[in-house]
């Protein structure tokens, strides 16, 4: 996030899209709910009238894999009525000339005809947007224009166009320089309690700790040196995604996951298991046997997140640190011991003669200041200034307060730039075969893969099983009532699960959550179409139909005949 | 700026601030029930009486902006009988089983109580509210504690969004009630337990510490939720390194003391029989390493397809050396046969920063390859 969550209750218009706030990330929703009882106007775009919606000034309900065409509406009117800030692009931003221009063929009228929504609903959206505007009273700032924040999540990244629909955010809140200020900023949610951590320290392919990439040699170099050697591998690894195809041929032979579930949380799952399958050695460390560890050859049993010590970042940047409630059971260890131990013993396998301390640390403290001295942005972060409310970064030296508020005065590269973007529809629509489009997501008592909150009683107790969200049309359409069972085909693979009736999603469209593994969602969703630059997969959209169950059985032995 | 006397006080505060507020934010505790920092003012318990210089009665606080020069007075004999009264009124209607009652040590009625040092109740007793209901594994209402303070209608409605509860009824049969009274899965409720973090009473407890233990037993652990990316603070209440309950602090850097009902109730994961306990080696490899005498394959059928894995079916445990040892030597061969970048890590959007950091230093620095990706795409 740009800016802080407490932020968030005191804004004068809140911008939602793809973004399930009250279910994926409930305490957060707090804030929204607490802002649109104070008057605030909170305007929602997604395909799902999802719960938050009862609080929403605005919906905008688009046809899945549509809204860019809104996006680029919203600026175009902005743009169109003079409601954009001249000051702020005059004085922090590049290239907007030719940004307009591209602007220019996306009307309000071509995306209410994509997108299924009102022109007037389009436009009310841009000017509350751009102008900071209240439902109810004057802004609660004094300096020109209402505070407008946006919020969005995985609707918005998990799509083959991901990166562009990220950029376009960035443009929209540039152009009305509702950025670098309290209660505005574009602000992604993330999902999980580390996601954030685990890509500052460097678990990614194209960069080391602190977003430094590993294609910079100076940079590359002065982390190699302090890990004691000269340089590092400088090219680019293979995601998740593209190591599975490189598993199943033959190219990846082993491999080490630590605390994931990638049968259940990557798309395709077929194909994931079939690659998983072909390694010479999968080792998995975890706190359950995952369907993951099910195919490992070796399962480390861990300690989890309330049994041991450490920190974790949270989506506005906090680093925060975690402490140990209860014991770990049996023999269970810290991830951190496990590894260290791994890198130590496969150091003495290699014949390579370095000191061991490389790898066992006395402390997770210590590890952190390791990753102080090779991170600028975590510079200054140690255990003992976390204690309390811990620190945002960017924190680059001891003495640094932390960073609530990105871009205040200046955008990471100087001058924000004007991406230019045009719209993408979503790889695979809906046909004559396959008529309707699946969208995953998640329920508000579970969480992704379900191996954590299914062993949880209450929580289980709630919402023991998965369903399928079909609209009430498409459900006549095909014979089903609430409560009955139902096979959901793609192209790539069928599950079997329960029928709920709602209105919450349109017709022509169907909803299912992926946390459950007897009706797994990736089994639908396609892997084939990746944002470019981003590799992430499009979950978000992908072509189905419904069949009885015992139809889908008499196609499928018909089939075998 | 405003400036006031309040206890002898000279205080200052912003225009539109209450007399409560200034009186906290300056360490003069006013006795109060059913104000709550993060909610609206409701005004109903009256308990929070000061005294005005020149004004005739005593007056709320909670609902009383501060006005320039004002002189307050927070603590007095007449103040005091006052509060009296209305303890003592609440306590008619309140069984005084704290010699039981799991909220004794943390309940706020009885906090007020010893302080004016009211032993019990000069009115006659009766019980207004007798619903028991206990329909949900989260949270129990006993409602004959309710002292009908609303903290918990408010949380519900400004905070949470929710709506679920309301009060019902008139007088004294009034009472907090979800749409006909009706069990909590029927009404909106999402379960946050916010309704029991505010409670002051007994009225809302969470199921789990139901005779388990007394507040004064317990150890208090704050760390941080391992759920969703907000990153709640939360502190678990322990006896004997088990967990009772949890709840929220005002203190939490993002969340105060709100959480939502995988923070609040989904913890009991960890004390899951099904958590792995020891190191294990699939039997097939356990058999090619000479650990096991029966040969093994790897069945066919997808692992979705096995509705429950039993462990011992596929694995064998072993102890953290060999099962390291194996790690190591199986690494290390994949490197030397077929190049570093033959291997593949996947760190995890669920560890530690000190973790993922340690993970992808192994598979850059000891393995040699930028292979390292977790799930944050996903
Ligand atoms: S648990 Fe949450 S939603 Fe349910 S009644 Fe209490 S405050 Fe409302
Ligand atoms: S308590 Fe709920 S909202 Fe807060 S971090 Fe945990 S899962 Fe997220
Ligand atoms: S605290 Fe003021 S009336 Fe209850």
């Amino acid at each position: 996030m740009t800016n802080s969550i407490r932020e968030i209750r005191d804004a004068d218009c809140i911008f939602i899209t793809g973004s399930n706030t009250a279910e994926s990330h409930p305490v957060l929703s707090y804030e929204v709910v607490r802002a649109a009882k104070r008057g605030a106007h909170v305007v929602i775009l997604d395909p799902r009238r999802v719960p938050l919606v009862d609080h929403a000034t605005l919906f905008l309900q688009a046809k899945p894999g549509t809204d860019i065409y809104i996006f680029l509406a919203m600026m175009h009117v902005i743009v169109r009525e003079g409601w954009d800030d001249q000051a702020f692009i005059a004085e922090r931003t590049e290239g907007y000339d030719a940004f307009v221009e591209v602007l220019r063929p996306y009307t309000p009228e071509r995306a209410a005809l994509m997108t299924g929504v009102p022109i007037e609903q389009i436009e009310a959206a841009a000017r509350i947007y751009a102008l900071g505007e209240r439902a109810d009273g004057a802004s609660l700032y004094g300096d020109g224009r209402g505070h407008s924040t946006i919020l969005y999540a995985m609707g918005i990244t998990q799509r083959r166009n991901g990166t562009d629909l990220v950029m376009t955010l960035a443009n929209l809140a540039m152009l009305c320089g509702q950025v670098g200020k309290p209660s505005t900023g574009v602000n992604p949610l993330r999902g999980q309690s580390n996601v954030q951590g685990a890509c500052d320290v460097g678990c990614l392919v194209n960069v080391l700790p602190g977003y430094q990439n590993v294609t910079d040699a100076a940079r590359r170099q002065a982390v190699a040196a302090r890990w004691g050697v000269e340089d590092l591998p400088g090219a680019v690894g293979l995601t998740v995604v593209e190591a599975m195809d490189a598993a199943a041929e033959g190219k990846v032979r082993a491999a080490y996951i630590m605390g994931e579930n990638p049968m259940l949380s990557d798309p395709n799952t077929t194909h994931v298991e079939a690659a998983l399958r072909t390694l010479d050695f999968l080792v998995v460390q975890d706190i359950f046997l995952s369907d993951t560890a099910q195919l490992a050859h070796v399962v480390l049993p861990a300690a989890s997140s309330l049994e041991k010590d450490g920190t974790i970042t949270n989506t506005e940047r906090r680093v925060q640190l975690i402490y140990p409630v209860i014991p770990p059971p049996g023999v269970a260890r810290p991830d951190w011991e496990i590894t260290g131990e791994i890198g130590a013993r496969l150091d003495e396998r290699l014949g390579r003669d370095r000191d061991p301390a490389t790898w066992r640390f006395p402390s997770t403290a210590a590890i952190m200041e390791e990753i102080a001295a090779v991170t600028p942005i975590y510079g200054g972060i140690l255990h003992p200034r976390l204690e309390g409310a811990g620190l945002q970064w960017p924190c680059p030296n001891a003495d640094h307060p932390g960073t609530p508020i990105l871009h205040t005065a200046a955008f990471s590269r100087g001058k924000g730039f004007f991406n230019l973007v045009e719209a993408q529809d979503p790889a695979e629509l809906p046909d004559a075969e396959y008529p309707l489009i699946l969208s995953t997501g998640r329920v508000l008592y579970h969480y992704h893969t379900g191996t954590m909150t299914r062993r949880s009683a209450p929580l289980n107790w709630r919402e023991p099983g998965g369903y399928v969200e079909i609209n009430p049309e498409d459900a006549a359409a095909a014979g089903l009532a609430n409560g009955d069972e139902v096979v959901i085909e793609s192209r790539r693979g069928a599950v079997q699960t329960w029928v709920k009736v709602s209105t919450d999603v349109p017709p022509g469209t169907v909803f299912i959550a992926f946390h459950w593994r007897e009706a797994p969602a990736n089994m639908l969703t396609q892997d084939h179409t990746l944002d470019p630059v981003a590799k992430i997969p499009e979950y978000k959209v992908c072509a189905v139909r419904l069949k009885k169950p015992h139809a889908a059985q008499e196609a499928a032995a018909s089939a075998a005949d | 700026m405003i400036t006031l006397t309040i206890d002898g006080n000279s205080i200052q505060a912003a225009p539109g601030t209450t007399v409560m507020e200034a009186a906290l934010a300056h360490g003069i505790d006013i006795p109060r029930l059913c104000y709550h920092p993060e909610l609206s003012i409701s005004g109903n318990c009256r308990l929070c009486m000061v005294e005005v210089e020149g004004w005739l009665n005593p007056t709320i606080s909670c609902s009383l902006e501060c006005q320039e020069g004002m002189v307050v007075r927070t603590q007095s004999a007449q103040l005091t009988a006052i509060r009296r009264e209305i303890l003592g009124l609440l306590l008619s209607d309140h069984p005084l089983n704290c010699l039981v009652c799991d909220k004794a040590g943390s309940c706020i009625l009885q906090k007020y109580a010893y302080e004016v040092g009211l032993a019990g109740t000069p009115y006659p007793v009766e019980v207004a509210r007798p619903l028991h209901q206990d329909d949900n594994p989260f949270f129990i209402r006993d409602h004959q504690f309710c002292i009908m303070c609303s903290r918990c209608v408010r949380v519900c409605d400004e905070v949470v969004g929710a709506h679920a509860i309301d009060i019902a009824g008139r007088g004294f049969h009034n009472h907090i009630a979800t749409p006909f009274d009706g069990p909590m899965i029927d009404s909106s409720c999402v379960f946050c337990g916010s309704c029991v973090q505010v409670c002051p009473t007994a009225a809302l407890l969470p199921a789990s510490r139901k005779g388990l233990g007394r507040e004064w037993e317990l150890d208090r652990i704050k760390t941080i939720c391992g759920y969703c990316g907000v990153g709640c603070e939360i502190e678990f209440a322990v006896k004997d390194g088990e967990i009772l309950y949890a709840r929220g602090t005002p203190e939490g850097p993002v969340n105060g003391e709100f959480l939502c009902t995988k923070g609040r109730y989904g913890w009991d994961f960890a004390e899951s029989p099904d958590r792995l306990t020891q190191p294990l080696i699939r039997r097939d490899l356990a058999y090619a390493l000479g650990l096991t005498d029966t040969p093994w394959a790897l069945p066919e059928t997808s692992v979705l397809e096995v509705e429950k894995p039993n462990i011992e079916d596929s694995f064998i445990p072993v102890d953290w050396d060999t099962a390291l040892d194996v790690t190591a030597t199986k690494l290390a061969e994949t490197v030397q046969t077929y190049g570093p970048d033959a291997v593949m890590g996947l760190a995890s959007a669920r560890c530690t920063n000190e973790e993922n950091y340690l993970f992808q230093k192994l598979m850059r620095l000891g393995i040699g390859t930028n292979n390292v990706d977790h799930c944050a795409r996903l």
